[in-house]
């Protein structure tokens, strides 16, 4: 409870320190649970492991992790937008590049670079999308499991 | 004014304060109407247009001018340039076109203690303000202290949650980044949140709803009564309060300057808006639907005349027809044409529709803003969740929204809403 109450303070103030968790070791995935107070389920598949978050909040994140270790992806579904700057870490900055040009209204958000690969969509009490970061992909799996 | 409503807010927590039950004043919006058995006859047909918005570049967007009132009393506004969207919930104003002192919702005993809210949309976007109460008047119409958000411009009032801006988009709290005056969410739900937000175990970050005191500048999360939440003002309607009607004329394949369309209040509570020969398709408990497409199923499907583009797929799944300098559009070299089937909720609606998307650039260069053939992306290389069906899909239709709850003509099952088309 000790624990929740400083998360809860940082939040509230803003003093965030480094969430980070896409392109992260495994052991980032308990401050996202932290973060969303969240039940946490996990299990081993073909190639990666595999977590799921659940916030009271409603909110649903996956996190994909590599046999490295590593999370090289991330999915979330719930009635309101996740955390993206919690979640993705220090892949947040690659958002700014989908932000050119006419601009889509009330439509998703996709970005595509080298670096990462994000897909935001949805409504209002209805949201869902998933990361990933390609280089991290683990060999003989597919971007297609992050969703 | 009277007492009503229990809160219990968890910011008490983090202030290190034992939670307790707080009670909100103010005026709240009303219980659940009944359904229409009014005898008078409202005039229901709000008109709209399509155009470039206050701001002159928001294609495709969908605009009225809605009435907002202190409740109670005949100190009222007029707002135009109030953009029409079916993909949200409640009346949203930007604080700088509201002239009108419109009452803020409080907690009872401490009206230093404020509630606010956040929306973060899925582009990352976001509109952070107070939760006031209006009278909306639209047409005949008129909703009686309905919850609305008043958009802070930025850098004004409370400082924003970091929360609020974790999507990474922009705060569009002005008339530049929003290019409306404000947004009117008439979609298939009573309310912005729901039951979601009514439990103070749900109130956990990110999350809509924040009580910030004005005296310290501290907010946190909290969870909202129904009564208290935005919502939808057609459904505090005394009467034509079941969903909307929402009518465009079919715009040439080369775009069109403007549009004129209406917004009709009720779904068969008049002889303007009966469902003919529509066909109903329910939606999910999200307010999704199914669209199939080349033997995919898209699960979380939807209709949107907020959005101003039909957003599916990806480019290199359509022959990379991405847009060069406009990223997200789609930029075929020649028109490519569509069809894909819907199914609703336990099957209830099934038919397929036809859609063009032709070259967005060259769109663009018309200078028009009303356009059936835009479209855009919403997925990666890898498999989409759904088709946005945004404002090109409106054009030469009636396009019916069915709230949740209420009673679907034709005595089909919809729990959740419906569309008809």
């Amino acid at each position: 409870m000790k624990t929740t109450l400083t998360v809860g303070m940082a939040l509230v103030l803003g003093a965030v320190p480094a969430w980070a968790v896409l392109g992260q070791y495994e052991s980032s995935v308990s401050l996202d649970q932290q973060a969303l107070r969240g039940e946490l389920r996990q299990e081993a598949r073909q190639g990666y492991k595999f977590h799921q978050i659940t916030s009271p909040n409603g909110t649903v994140v996956r996190e994909y992790v590599s046999p490295a270790g590593l999370v090289f992806g991330i999915a979330w579904q719930g009635p309101f937008m996740p955390n993206l700057q919690q979640l993705l870490g220090s892949y947040f900055t690659e958002l700014q590049t989908a932000r050119s040009g006419v601009r889509r209204r009330g439509g998703p958000l996709v970005v595509q670079t080298d670096k990462l690969v994000l897909v935001s969509g949805g409504h209002m009490r209805s949201y869902h999308g998933h990361a990933y970061v390609p280089s991290l992909l683990p060999s003989n799996v597919s971007a297609e499991v992050v969703r | 004014m009277t007492l009503r409503n229990g809160w219990r807010v968890t910011w008490g927590r983090f202030l290190g304060v034992v939670t307790a039950l707080i009670v909100l004043a103010g005026c709240g919006g009303g219980g659940s109407p009944s359904s229409s058995t009014s005898q008078t006859t409202a005039n229901n047909t709000l008109a709209v247009e399509v155009n470039l918005g206050p701001a002159n570049n928001y294609v495709n967007g969908i605009f009225a001018t809605v009435t907002v009132c202190v409740p109670g009393t005949s100190t009222c506004q007029s707002i135009p340039n109030i953009l029409v969207d079916t993909g949200s919930y409640g009346l949203r104003l930007l604080s700088s076109q509201v002239s009108v002192s419109l009452p803020q919702t409080t907690q009872s005993g401490n009206s230093s203690n404020v509630l606010q809210e956040c929306v973060t949309y899925a582009d990352g976007s976001y509109t952070w303000g107070q939760v006031v109460t209006a009278d909306i008047e639209m047409a005949g119409e008129k909703a009686s202290a309905v919850p609305v958000q008043l958009i802070s411009a930025p850098n004004t009032g409370l400082a924003v949650p970091s929360a609020c801006t974790s999507g990474g988009g922009p705060n569009d709290g002005t008339v530049d980044m929003l290019d409306a005056y404000g947004i009117l969410g008439v979609g298939g739900y009573p309310y912005d949140c729901g039951d979601g937000c009514t439990s103070a175990s749900s109130a956990v970050s990110p999350y809509p709803y924040y009580i910030c005191s004005t005296s310290t500048g501290l907010c946190g999360v909290t969870s909202v009564p129904l009564a208290n939440q935005v919502q939808n003002p057609v459904w505090l309607f005394p009467q034509d309060n079941n969903g909307v009607v929402l009518v465009l004329p079919s715009v040439p394949a080369g775009g069109q300057a403007t549009a004129s369309g209406s917004l009709i209040f009720g779904v068969a509570t008049q002889s303007d808006n009966a469902l003919g020969e529509a066909q109903i398709y329910a939606t999910d408990s999200y307010g999704n639907f199914t669209t199939t497409y080349n033997g995919v199923a898209y699960s979380q499907s939807f209709i949107d005349s907020g959005s101003n583009a039909i957003d599916f797929l990806d480019s290199a799944t359509l022959g990379n027809i991405d847009c060069s300098d406009n990223p997200g559009w789609y930029c075929p070299a020649s028109t490519l044409n569509f069809t894909v089937s819907n199914t609703g909720y336990n099957g209830v609606g099934q038919g397929s529709v036809e859609f063009s998307i032709a070259n967005a650039d060259t769109l663009f260069k018309t200078g028009f803003a009303a356009f059936n053939n835009l479209g855009g992306d919403s997925g990666s290389s890898i498999a989409t969740d759904y088709f946005d069906f945004g404002l090109p899909f409106f054009f030469g239709r009636s396009m019916f929204v069915g709230i949740a709850g209420t009673t679907v003509p034709n005595g089909v099952s919809a729990p959740y809403g419906y569309w008809a088309y």
